[in-house]
């Protein structure tokens, strides 16, 4: 064969793509109110499992603040006084593996009035009723390391006369992020099932259209079109379907983001904590368009595939 | 260009609708294949495009052995081929120069190039001014000749008819033939199955006579068109 019938060979199969690409454009613009559900179906189901995922991936963020989570806080008893809390400060200090912060009753109201909006309700008591407070921050490399400390530090302040009561906010965040590890093997399952979900209302989609445009099949067929070109714009359908539907689920994802955004930060802020909600970045965006596109098209390939064997096996039909 | 060697053909449950057909069609002749509705003559056509496999003998086409085609190849054995079907098979939500560009975009044709045959093919048929026109505003006369200019658009070496007059009044079917021997004159090879016999007679052509399966007349070129004059 020589290189120039193979270019010209080339360039048809170009142009028939092309042709392909157009027509799968075209019918999907011919029949906008069917794209549409469609596109809304494939959407719905492509933002459960994406949604998920961020609020993951938000959380994993907090996560990441181990030092925060791995403090201690020691209320002392009522009794204990400066003098005595500045004693029990040392004897921390000197461990080597801890430090401590001293917040006095005073700087606690003050803060716990900024935070909890009681600000006139805290004027009633008449003598301030919290105890002197010690936050404890355990030396660790790691949150391995960390979730160890604390458990020993803990149970040795815990043993300490001065001590009221012990609250480890590790024991919370050991939780978070168990329930993140059962999360992120939630994100996979639901993944997997929504995935196949998309496949499936792709397949179904263009099942009907196949069976709509049975007899342009045919006639393609008679008139010498092969497999591949009677096949490739169905192909293109699948494909704009799964892109639309991503791209869609992607909207859904950014509104609701926006949405919660703002009461989010104030819940947090609650906490103590300032936060910004994440979003999908930039290559994660484009994952997640091709990754639609991709279920589309193999959705768009089984029910093609299915009807062209049945055309193969049951014949053209036509008069005998 | 067309052979069938002792070719039968035969539907599961049913008679032979072929029996040990023999004939042999040069490149650039014309045929007309007569006989009554069920003598197959429709059966015959279908082996020729592929529709069907005959059930013992073979069909050579353009020395190819359709028997031995691998159904891969059947898109490229039918892309050889104009048929012209009686219902004439056409797209109606296509336009009419849509409908007749199929067979060069089907080839990856150049856009330019597609533009400039479909006007020629159309224009063969006297229906350029319908190029924009849906087919099922086409009378049936229009719309046969629609699927005429789809089927020599492309060029095909041979050319097929099913029952193409079939629908049409005496004058339509008269210009009809003449437009196929036009054709056949810049030498395609055409076969026309039809059962109008006086149309047939009068066109003075090599014609192949069916009857309950079996090939009972081969009337060559000469003998009919003594009988036209």
């Amino acid at each position: 064969m020589s290189i120039k019938s193979v270019r010209r060979r080339i360039r048809a199969r170009t142009r028939r793509q092309l042709y392909s690409f157009f027509s799968s454009l075209g019918s999907l613009l011919g029949h906008r109110l069917g794209t549409l559900m469609t596109v809304l179906v494939l959407g719905i189901a492509m933002a459960l499992p994406l949604g998920l995922y961020v609020t993951l991936h938000n959380l994993r963020d907090l996560d990441l603040k181990q030092d925060e989570w791995g403090t201690i806080t020691v209320f002392l008893n009522d009794e204990v006084t400066e003098a005595g809390a500045v004693e029990f400060a040392r004897k921390v200090n000197q461990r080597l593996d801890a430090s401590a912060v001293m917040i006095s009753p005073d700087q606690g109201m003050e803060e716990f009035r900024k935070v909890s909006g009681f600000g006139q309700a805290l004027d009633l008591f008449e003598e301030n009723p919290l105890p002197w407070t010690l936050l404890v921050t355990p030396q660790a490399a790691d949150s391995e390391e960390l979730g160890a400390r604390v458990t020993v530090l803990a149970a040795w302040i815990e043993e300490q006369e001065a001590v009221d009561i012990v609250q480890v906010d590790h024991k919370w965040m050991r939780r978070l992020s168990g329930l993140i590890g059962l999360g992120d093997a939630l994100v996979t399952v639901l993944s997997v099932m929504f995935s196949l979900a998309v496949v499936v209302v792709v397949a179904n989609t263009i099942r009907l259209d196949v069976g709509n445009r049975a007899e342009e099949i045919q006639v393609l067929s008679l008139i010498g079109a092969d497999d591949s070109f009677i096949r490739q714009p169905f192909l293109y359908t699948g494909f704009w379907y799964g892109l639309l539907g991503a791209l869609l689920a992607l909207v859904l994802l950014s509104v609701s983001i926006f949405y919660l955004n703002r009461p989010l930060e104030q819940l947090l802020n609650a906490y103590g904590k300032s936060f910004e909600l994440d979003g999908l970045g930039g290559l994660r965006v484009v994952f997640v368009l091709l990754a639609g596109g991709a279920l589309g098209l193999c959705g768009a390939w089984v029910s093609v595939e299915r009807y062209l064997r049945q055309l193969r096996v049951g014949g053209l039909p036509g008069r005998s | 260009m067309i052979t069938f060697e002792h070719v039968s053909k035969r539907y599961p449950g049913a008679a032979n609708a072929l029996l040990d057909i023999n004939f042999h069609l040069d490149a650039g002749e014309m045929v007309f294949l007569t006989g009554h509705s069920g003598a197959g003559k429709s059966t015959l056509l279908r082996l020729i495009l592929l529709l069907e496999q005959a059930t013992r003998g073979q069909v050579l086409v353009d020395g190819r052995n359709l028997s031995k085609t691998s159904p891969r190849l059947t898109p490229q054995v039918r892309q050889h081929i104009g048929m012209i079907f009686q219902d004439h098979k056409l797209l109606s939500d296509k336009t009419v120069f849509d409908n007749v560009s199929l067979p060069l975009i089907i080839a990856g044709m150049r856009y330019a190039d597609i533009k400039k045959r479909v006007r020629a093919a159309l224009d063969k048929v006297g229906l350029l001014s319908k190029e924009k026109s849906w087919p099922l505003t086409l009378s049936g006369g229009e719309q046969q000749r629609v699927g005429i200019a789809r089927a020599i658009v492309g060029m095909p070496p041979i050319l097929l008819a099913d029952e193409p007059t079939g629908n049409l009044d005496p004058q339509l079917s008269r210009e009809l033939f003449s437009l196929f021997q036009q054709l056949n004159e810049h030498g395609v090879t055409v076969m026309v199955a039809s059962h109008d016999l006086s149309l047939i007679r009068a066109m003075g052509q090599r014609v192949l006579v069916l009857s309950g399966g079996r090939l009972i007349d081969d009337i060559p070129a000469a003998v009919s068109a003594a009988a036209v004059s």
